[in-house]
């Protein structure tokens, strides 16, 4: 996740790529001496002869170190090209507004078209076998210190390899290259993603849709998952008949598909929504399901591998390994779920109770540790680093987001905005690379088409139940328009595609990678294309005018204030609204407006707003006046003084309010942003004119929080600025 | 296959899946830890302790834990294996292990005295880094943000003496550290230290060259914190830049200097096989840095991506990483590619940029440089225990010490009275004092000197570079703020201040001619900012002249191809404002908030300014303060500068 993390874990990954000196001998030979230990040297051949004066081969190793690095840093370049490639063709189809081609689906495009090349135009080497003795050994240690005629060399483990796939070690020494562990994609590109994704949920709407959202995305990838593993298993069963199965192909591994297939990530349909501006609702629906989803999936793929029933036949049904599997999921989720929810509140409480605020670089770099952290020590404790990070995510824009100064919010935001912009592009440009690229495809058409009827079914048999299940006890119901958008934005993504990379030992792993590449494929360019004609076609609302929305809550925000409004977190400086109208969250005023959210939500807002806001940000009431009088003492330590400040003055306040609004505003639309004199002017100016200006910072802050892309932010800066000139 | 089996095999690959998670989490903390102790050490105004010095306090303190209170764990890890069927190292090994095959990659190269200390304690292994590591990922942003937040007038300004001060004064300093450590090295043969022909000459210059490369981070922060005088500033800043960039390709010419018969012997062809490596290698590093960065201004400046600010930014990381990745596919050296990578698109990049973007990649880069910094820093102290190979020897370490000292002291006294015969303003003495004492060393020598600890030499160079990076860091970093005020150094000179004379300055110079202000800077700048400012800026920004009326005739249709609308809209506007207004960009610094299009709100002031009347002070000091590049934290205190104790 994380910029120069992410370069430096980037680099890990790379360094670690960086290969051997010598080698390029050829591929593979078998040879066993000694008892247990055989040791087969793959080799790439450049036709070097090995043996050879010491101090020849001396140089010649240099000189395979130095070409190994040189090529490695080529197929890199190759990537960063690709990338470069696909920012500038969508800048050129933004600007002509051409709407049916997202930049992911671009990404794949030109990886599809490199791979190509790749593929078709670069000679395969081969090599010759030679055999080597070695002594024996009964286990596998993670170094490997060999000696080879006098020379000592280390080797580092890599991986498990299946007896089967010795032979089909990559010959061609430009493709070995261009491929990547897999796991690159889940310790260095994932986490980025879906950490800007749990930071970037809008929260008003996020919440309101909290049991809808908690419905799709744990009972809907079960069922998916189910209904997907179900029909999958019947084509399995009906290819075994045709005898077009070449391998074993087990009921766990079609639960396994359902799984990893489940997994949804419409960031082409999403990113359509944003720039049309549809319905909010509907926004947040697709986006929370597929955040969640995601999560779901990838703790649910990883039960379902877990299942390792007791007795002889490994793949029959066994009560006692499937609840064992049930447990591992609960297990795994919630202690995923804590870590990130705690690191989120240690951020947010070291932020709150130091003044880290003044140095922004400091704070922000604070932020990204932390967040990193989260990832790394749930991975190291056997949980699932994604999930933790997601949740981590959304912790942190909750609380932490809140105690960061107004540049830190901007830097992280647009920091980790730019990493997931870069991670995803990449991730896309892979795929459309390993079309090509990865060397044991398993390309069956009857698979394939199963796994095309089964996802839509999946699809359909999960929205269109659980949303009539949903609209019995929602107020505002989902419409059936809303049902068919969801049905159809069921596009498959990043998170599929790693989980099915991160196996592809087994025949039906590689089956299912193949088949689960396609199917994102044609998700992203078909499904993605049509989603502008789908959305008119449904008459479902567009272009839901920010403006119209800001006249409307500029309204509720004019008589009912933010105390009761669950519209967004109000910044720090805010509450003096807050305390003014905020103490009675259940004041009739406060049921009123969110007559629409569920009792879940209620509860939730109010423990949220009456305890876990005071503990972890400037904002809220005192905890003096929330908490029993038992805890007293605890109270006071942990409010902030602002919270007090914030009661009595409220005329100064309200200026001193308005003026950091301005910053934040400036801050966002306006060039001279740097925090520094300048911006400050500006403040100056505006503070004059403070009280006046209540309006429009407020409908700022409701913007601001958001926390969309920033094409639309710029737009809005120079919106901005106008209400600023009326003032004037 | 049988479960049992199966067990053992997936609980021994347990701790590989989570490689690195825990070493990278002992990192994370470390720096957690840093950044608050900064954060508290700034909030009480302590200076004299650098968050590098305290990332390196912190490491050290970790290496300490890790190597003593850690038991070694897998002893059998070490055990060697022979192969006599093995004749080569192959990149891949496939190891059959009771019918489980795994499969293992190359590491490296060990050499045999070196075996022991691999045998046993794994996490000190684990903690251990591959050196390229330093190479590729955590020096480029560096680097980068170096180059790019480079103070560009001063830079320019000065520009000849730090070249000099870059090229001829690392030359010089290598040759001389190397000399005096060739005199020790034979007193420690003769003492009976060392065996006789185990430390060649070239390995003396190799430690000369790597020892050349300062780094003063530490007095660089302290200096924009009490807003030392600007000059010492971009003397030591641009030095210590451009400093790493010949220290490195240096390094490496001298460790392919190989002859052809006796390896120590002079031979005058493989002198100069290095010397023109050297020159092959810097130019064409320097050649695909720039490229690179005309290809993002060009692109920059014909597109209009500047409406997308999320893209722009993705553009402009990537080719920068691109010149870094190129470079090394080609041979060259990626650091170097970036470093003028960086100071060409903070020249002329930037100013295409839209404001979004421009906050955004100073940020990035910002924040990229503090952790990288950091990491290093820190992994510092960790090796100080961590890693196995140390040779500590007294004599060596005190030679370096002292060779390090006089080799500075040759490099800035003798070249800046040969620079004081050339300038107008010359450097005085408390100048040279202070750039003698910020011979700092720091990130560059010492990935330098960890990428080869092979040889015993080159352990004890790796061993007594360590030592020599904490000391100064810690000892000179931390006098740096008694030796301000003890040099009497000019601090707190405010850029305000400095900004108010300079505009007036500008203005009659406009009147007479714009060479007399500049009365300080070399005939190199001249000629320089001339063509810069007719050819260069044109083509590549939307600034300066159109080129229509800068380039000769006969090449009409391609400067009308290359200008950009905006340059003719304000020709024709005002042709004296617009010159003007030029100018005090370039004065003011390289990146006034260029006109590009699509920010119009973001130039409040510009409209009036254009005006012949003197630009309002206060809308030029935000944006000089806003160019200045260095860390948000400080610009924050900028406002209220406490007033420096020291007067």
């Amino acid at each position: 996740m994380e910029p120069d993390g992410d370069a430096a874990r980037l680099g890990l990954g790379r360094a670690a790529r960086t290969l051997p000196p010598r080698l390029l001998l050829l591929p593979l030979l078998p040879l066993l001496l000694g008892r247990g230990l055989r040791v087969v040297a793959a080799a790439s051949s450049s036709g070097a002869a090995a043996e050879d004066s010491s101090a020849m081969e001396e140089l010649a190793t240099e000189k395979e170190a130095e070409e190994s690095h040189r090529q490695d840093s080529v197929s890199l370049l190759t990537f960063i090209l690709l990338l470069t490639l696909t920012i500038l063709t969508i800048w050129l189809f933004k600007h002509r507004r051409v709407r049916f081609l997202h930049e992911t689906g671009l990404a794949m495009i030109y990886g599809l078209i490199v791979g190509v090349i790749l593929r078709y135009g670069t000679p395969a080497t081969s090599g010759h076998d030679k055999s080597l003795s070695c002594t024996q050994e009964d286990r596998a240690f993670s170094t490997l210190l060999v000696n080879v005629s006098g020379k000592f060399f280390e080797y580092t483990l890599k991986g498990e390899i299946s007896p089967g796939k010795i032979n089909s070690v990559e010959q061609n020494d430009m493709l070995r290259k261009v491929t990547f562990d897999p796991e690159v994609f889940f310790n260095i590109l994932l986490p980025p993603i879906i950490f800007h994704a749990g930071y970037s949920l809008k929260k008003r709407h996020f919440f309101r849709n909290l049991g809808s959202i908690l419905a799709y995305a744990f009972l809907g990838t079960a069922v998916s998952c189910f209904i997907i593993g179900n029909l999958m298993y019947g084509v399995v069963k009906l290819m075994k008949i045709v005898g077009q199965l070449s391998d074993k192909f087990y009921y766990t591994d079609c639960l396994f598909f359902g799984a990893i297939i489940s997994a949804t990530d419409p960031v082409t349909v999403l990113a359509i929504f944003n720039e049309l501006h549809a319905d909010v609702d509907l926004y947040a629906l697709l986006f929370g399901e597929s955040v969640l989803n995601d999560a779901v999936a990838i703790v649910l793929s990883s039960s379902i591998v877990a299942y390792q029933p007791a007795g002889l036949n490994t793949h029959a049904f066994d009560a006692a390994a499937f609840f064992k599997s049930v447990g591992i999921f609960l297990g795994i989720f919630s202690g995923s779920f804590t870590m990130g929810a705690v690191t989120g509140v240690v951020t947010a409480l070291v932020t709150k109770f130091t003044k880290l605020h003044c140095f922004p670089l400091l704070e922000t770099a604070l932020f990204f540790l932390m967040s990193w952290s989260t990832f790394l020590l749930a991975e190291a404790c056997g949980f699932t680093g994604v999930v933790a990070v997601l949740f981590c995510g959304i912790t942190q824009a909750h609380y932490t987001y809140n105690n960061l100064s107004v540049e830190s919010r901007s830097r992280t935001k647009q920091l980790f905005e730019v990493l997931h912009f870069l991670a995803e592009n990449f991730i896309f440009s892979y795929m459309g690379l390993a079309l090509f690229t990865f060397q044991k495809h398993v390309f069956s058409p009857v698979f394939i088409i199963g796994a095309f009827v089964a996802i839509f079914l999946g699809r359909a048999a999960h929205v269109y139940p659980l949303s009539f299940f949903l609209n019995l006890g929602r107020r505002h119901k989902i419409g059936w328009n809303f049902q068919h958008m969801m049905m159809f934005s069921g596009l498959r993504g990043a998170m599929a595609f790693a989980l099915a990379i991160r196996d592809t030992a087994s025949y039906a792993r590689q089956m299912m990678f193949t088949t689960t590449l396609l199917i994102v494929f044609f998700t992203v360019w078909i499904v993605g294309g049509g989603t502008t004609p789908m959305l008119s076609w449904l008459n479902i609302r567009v272009g839901v005018e920010e403006p119209l929305e800001e006249d409307q809550n500029e309204h509720r925000w004019l008589y009912f204030r933010v105390g009761v409004d669950p519209d967004q977190d109000p910044p720090p400086s805010n509450d003096s609204f807050q305390v003014l109208q905020g103490d009675g969250p259940d004041s009739a005023g406060g049921n009123r407006t969110k007559q629409e959210s569920a009792w879940l939500f209620r509860l939730w807002y109010s423990f949220d707003h009456n305890y876990l806001k005071p503990i972890l940000t400037h904002s809220g009431p005192p905890l003096t006046t929330t908490l029993p009088a038992c805890c007293g003492l605890l109270a006071r330590c942990l409010t902030s003084p602002q919270v007090y400040d914030n009661q009595e003055p409220l005329r100064e306040e309200d200026s001193d309010f308005i003026l950091t609004e301005g910053d934040l505003t400036l801050t966002y639309g306006d060039s001279t942003v740097t925090a520094n004199g300048s911006s400050g002017s500006h403040t100056a100016s505006t503070s004059l004119e403070g009280s006046r200006r209540t309006k429009s910072s407020s409908e700022e802050v409701l913007e601001r929080d958001l926390g969309m892309g920033d094409q639309k932010v710029s737009s809005r800066g120079t919106r901005l600025v106008f209400p600023l000139e009326d003032n004037a | 296959m049988d479960g049992q089996q199966e067990l053992p095999a997936g609980k021994g690959e347990h701790p590989f899946q989570h490689q690195g998670a825990v070493e990278l989490l002992v990192f994370n903390f470390l720096l957690i830890l840093t950044i608050l102790t900064i954060w508290l050490f700034k909030n009480h105004r302590v200076r004299f302790l650098h968050e590098t010095g305290g990332a390196m306090l912190y490491g050290l303190l970790m290496g300490l834990i890790l190597r003593y209170a850690t038991a070694p764990t897998d002893v059998q890890s070490g055990t060697v294996y022979e192969c006599g069927k093995l004749a080569f190292g192959p990149a891949t090994l496939l190891v059959n292990v009771t019918d489980h095959v795994y499969e293992y990659k190359y590491k490296r190269e060990i050499s045999q005295h070196n075996v022991g200390p691999h045998q046993g304690n794994a996490i000190l292994e684990k903690m251990t880094f591959d050196p390229e590591i330093f190479f590729n990922v955590l020096l480029p942003p560096i680097i980068f943000h170096a180059g790019y937040s480079l103070k560009k007038r001063h830079f320019f300004q000065n520009l000849g003496s730090i070249l000099t001060y870059a090229f001829l004064g690392t030359a010089i300093s290598c040759v001389v550290i190397g000399l005096i450590m060739y005199g020790f090295v034979k007193a420690m043969v003769s003492a009976g230290q060392l065996r006789k022909g185990d430390f060649h000459f070239t390995d003396c210059l190799y430690f000369g060259s790597l020892m050349s490369a300062t780094d003063p981070v530490t007095v660089l922060a302290i200096f924009h914190e009490l807003h030392v005088d600007p000059d010492l500033y971009t003397l030591l800043f641009g030095e210590s830049v451009l400093n790493d960039a010949v220290a490195i390709v240096l390094t490496h010419s001298i460790s392919i200097y190989s002859p052809k018969d006796n390896p120590n012997a002079f031979d005058a062809a493989a002198f100069f096989q290095s010397a023109g490596n050297f020159l092959g290698i810097f130019a064409g590093s320097f050649a695909m840095g720039s490229a690179y960065a005309v290809i993002t201004a060009l692109l920059t400046k014909f597109t209009k991506l500047h409406e997308l600010p999320l893209l722009e930014t993705g553009l402009f990381f990537l080719l920068s990483w691109s010149a870094f990745l190129s470079a090394e596919a080609a041979g060259l050296t990626g650091i170097v590619a970036v470093l003028f990578c960086g100071v060409t698109q903070a020249h002329y990049t930037y100013n295409n940029l839209s404001s979004d973007s421009k906050m955004r990649t100073k940020q990035l880069f910002e924040f990229m440089n503090f952790l990288a910094e950091n990491v290093i820093f820190c992994y510092m102290g960790l090796a100080l225990f961590t890693f196995q190979n140390h040779i500590f020897n007294a004599l060596f370490i005190l030679g370096a010490f002292l060779a390090v000292f006089v080799a500075r002291a040759c490099n800035i006294y003798p070249l800046s009275f040969l620079l004081n015969l050339g300038r107008r303003r010359r450097t005085p003495w408390s100048f040279q004092h202070m750039m003698m004492f910020s011979g700092l060393r720091g990130a560059v020598a010492f990935a330098l000197a960890i990428r080869d600890t092979e040889s015993p030499p080159k352990q004890m160079v790796f061993t007594t570079t360590l030592l020599l990076v904490f000391f100064t860091v810690w000892v000179f970093g931390g006098g740096t703020t008694p030796m301000l005020s003890w040099l009497r150094i000019r601090v707190g000179v405010d850029l305000e201040e400095d900004q108010k004379e300079e505009p007036a300055s500008h203005q009659e110079a406009n009147n007479l001619g714009k060479n007399t202000t500049r009365a300080e800077s070399a005939w190199l700048f001249r000629m320089w900012y001339g063509f810069d400012h007719k050819y260069l800026k044109p083509i590549l920004t939307h600034a300066g002249p159109p080129l229509t009326t800068t380039l000769p005739e006969w090449c009409g249709p391609l400067s009308r191809l290359l200008t950009s609308p905006q340059a003719y809209g304000e020709r024709l506007k005002e042709d004296d404002a617009d010159c003007i207004v030029s100018q005090d960009e370039l004065a003011m610094s390289y990146q006034e908030q260029s006109p590009s299009a699509g920010s119009p709100p973001a130039r409040p002031g510009l409209g009036l300014d254009r005006s012949p009347s003197p630009p309002t002070p206060p809308n030029k000091e935000n944006i000089y303060e806003g160019d200045l590049g260095l860390g948000g934290f400080e610009l924050k205190l900028g406002p209220t500068p406490g007033p420096p104790p020291l007067n």
